[in-house]
């Protein structure tokens, strides 16, 4: 049951790498806002066919919300509160294509299908390791800060040593952490030079084509468009 | 299967852990390495899954280690991770991956396994080990006991003949020992050989075949199966071990909630955002004088109950009153103290006495010094807090709680991990504390502890 869904559910991560810098060339050459809208709208489109509905509504919404304030708003509203919001609204507008495609990135792939889909890229073992581990080392810090917050509001410690006293503590238990995460790595054959293999194998689909395609005719548009 | 031929070790420039170490397993055996702390355990199962010498800098390494045959110093790592499996003592930080399914299959990949081949492991190895419950999961949302069921199975279905599980039950509770056990059992019956080092023993009482008893890097005796049984309670208190069989409970319930004279809780209830309450109406009491044990299984609430007490999350509902005064989340935290499980993320200074210092600047040196003089710590007045042992450090802690003037001292799981001699030491320290009229609150799963320490039992269900 589960498989059936899973093939139109389920995109090849070097998809959402290819829309990520996709999302990157249009951000920084396009010069029509039509590409823009119709390149969120885009995303939009392929966040619902992956069933991320939520996502998906609160990226449009918050786009339309900067639109309005760009084009209705700001241009209603006193001068003074014009020029000190211009530039911040117009350049969080302009960022967003690659805020929206990295956010639906991190939420669709694993760090396992990233990593798999590093090695089908022939990227270097010795590069993919570390590329790994660092991202796999983000959310246990989020951990750790979570405790030594919990720690600092028990102790009265000044506003100004704040954040020395997250760091201390978290620096040494960085090194501890990562100390014993190597070695439940290697005890586990990692730096087994062989080729790797896996349980979940990647490809392209029909969705993939689909998608690649379409983010490349955006791309296009964005440099022939002016 | 496993055989270590006059072993000796040190690391550069300190004196040596292990001396003249000879040992034998046959297949299939179930051994036990037991010891107080820094006996030297941990690094026979290092030599054994070779992470020394291969993961390991500056030593002297004396001495030679077979596994099945091949000598484990001469063998690549990744060699080896075929034969031995190792689970280790921090749950945390035993996995690679993000989500359970690619845990799962981590190291058979890293084999290069056939796609075909792995599925079947995987099926097998969910279905003996009842995982149907920690698939398709993110690993940050799994229990302590969970975490090492997990990091157990992702060995499992690497298929070694030899496991090597360094204190696995350090953070678990009853349940997950109890599972941990079966799994144990699971595997003696299909022939693999189990090295276990570990302070807690109850829960090896029948699954072991022999156990060596080591003292200051050496093997002082071998006990077979009866020979351990047989043990005596003062004998085994003699050689620092923890007890051989599950402790009995025979504490008093907690005050039920009202008192005036001390920390009440009344119809108490908590939780996260918009999610169920963790736990709902509780209510009890904990008197100055008295210790008061918390306990209940993994996942239960013991931690959001504890953060709550200590107004780290604010109550979804009831009250908190101490003597008989409502108090609100801000008031709560400056009464109390939490020592955490992990000490290391409460100590920020660089030294014992500006941690200290930092804790309480309206006192003066002289009544920091008696404060530390009490603890045991006025030796180490200038050392780093990161330079303390774990002991040191957790009553450093509890020195800067006292400074700052905390009324309510709150344990989480103090003894995790602790041999006899320490679990007693902390003991004292807490019952100190009692004696001194804080409210003292321990959040255990030991039995042995909570029997020999606490005055009442509140368990959450």
């Amino acid at each position: 049951m589960k498989e059936k869904e899973s093939v139109i559910k389920v995109l090849d991560p070097r998809t959402c790498l290819m829309l990520l810098i996709f999302a990157n060339l249009i951000t920084f050459f396009q010069s029509s806002i039509w590409i823009e809208v119709g390149w969120i709208c885009f995303l939009g489109c392929i966040m619902l066919f992956m069933g991320q509905y939520r996502m998906a509504v609160k990226w449009i919404f918050t786009y339309g919300f900067i639109l309005l304030l760009q084009y209705f708003l700001l241009p209603a509203a006193p001068k003074a509160i014009t020029t000190a919001f211009t530039l911040l609204v117009n350049y969080s507008r302009r960022m967003f294509p690659c805020l929206m495609a990295g956010a639906f990135m991190i939420k669709v792939i694993s760090l396992r299908q990233f990593i798999l889909a590093m090695r089908k890229m022939r990227i270097p073992q010795n590069l993919i390791i570390p590329i790994s581990v660092t991202i796999r080392y983000f959310p246990a810090i989020k951990e750790e800060v979570h405790y030594i917050r919990d720690a600092i509001k028990l102790r009265n410690i000044r506003s100004a040593d704040k954040l020395e006293a997250i760091i201390v503590p978290l620096m040494i238990s960085a090194t501890a952490t990562a100390e014993e995460l190597s070695a439940a790595a290697v005890t586990r054959g990692i730096e087994n030079p062989i080729r790797k293999t896996s349980v979940t194998e990647i490809k392209f689909r029909l969705p993939d084509y689909l998608y690649g395609f379409i983010g490349l005719l955006f791309t296009a548009g964005a440099f022939v468009i002016k | 299967m496993v055989s270590i031929e006059n072993i000796s070790f040190g690391y550069e420039n300190k004196e040596k852990i292990l001396k003249n170490i000879n040992l034998d397993i046959k297949q299939g055996e179930c051994i036990l390495l037991c010891g107080e702390s820094g006996c030297g355990k941990t690094t026979v199962t290092k030599l054994i899954n070779g992470l020394i010498p291969h993961f390991c800098e500056k030593h002297n390494l004396e001495g030679k280690v077979f596994l099945s045959g091949r000598h484990v110093a001469g063998t690549e790592l990744y060699e080896l991770a075929k034969s031995v499996g190792s689970v280790f003592q921090n749950p945390k930080s035993q996995f690679f991956n993000l989500d359970t399914d690619s845990e799962l299959s981590f190291g058979m990949e890293n084999e290069g396994m056939p796609p075909e081949e792995m599925k079947k492991r995987l099926k097998d190895t969910i279905e003996k080990l009842q995982l149907k419950k920690l698939l398709g999961r993110n690993i940050f949302s799994l229990s302590g006991g969970e975490k090492q069921t997990l990091a157990f199975a992702s060995v499992y279905a690497m298929n070694p003949a030899v496991y090597v599980l360094d204190e696995p039950t350090a953070n678990l509770d009853t349940q997950a020992i109890e599972r941990l056990r079966k799994q144990i059992g699971i595997l003696k019956r299909e022939g693999h050989t189990v090295i276990v080092a570990e302070h807690r023993l109850y829960f090896l009482y029948d699954c072991i075949d022999r156990a060596f008893y080591l003292k200051n890097g050496k093997i002082l005796c071998v006990f077979s199966k009866e020979e351990f049984h047989k043990l005596t309670d003062d004998a085994r208190i003699s050689m620092g071990l923890r007890s051989i069989q599950q402790a009995e409970v025979t504490l008093p319930q907690a005050l039920p909630g009202g008192r005036r004279d001390g920390l009440s809780a009344e119809e108490l209830s908590c939780g996260y955002k918009k999610a169920p309450p963790v736990f709902g109406k509780l209510s009890f009491s904990a008197i100055p004088g008295e210790i008061l044990a918390i306990t209940g299984y993994n996942g239960i609430g013991k931690t959001t109950l504890i953060r709550c007490l200590c107004g780290l999350v604010r109550e979804r509902d009831g009250k908190v009153f101490l003597e008989g005064k409502e108090m609100s989340a801000r008031s709560r935290r400056k009464q109390s103290f939490l020592v955490m499980q992990d000490v290391n993320h409460q100590l920020f200074s660089d030294s014992v006495l500006e941690e200290c210092k930092m804790a309480g600047r309206e006192h003066t040196e002289e009544q920091i010094r008696c404060v530390l003089e009490k603890l045991g710590l006025l030796p180490f007045l200038e050392q780093h807090p990161m330079a303390l042992s774990g002991g040191q450090k957790q009553r450093l802690a509890i020195a800067t709680a006292i400074l700052s003037g905390k009324k309510i001292l709150i344990f989480d799981e103090p003894t995790s991990g602790l041999d006899y001699v320490n679990m007693r030491a902390v003991s004292e320290v807490i019952r100190q504390l009692a004696d001194a009229n804080h409210i003292i609150l321990v959040v255990t799963h030991d039995r042995e502890f909570m029997q020999c320490a606490c005055d009442r039992v509140l368990e959450i269900k």
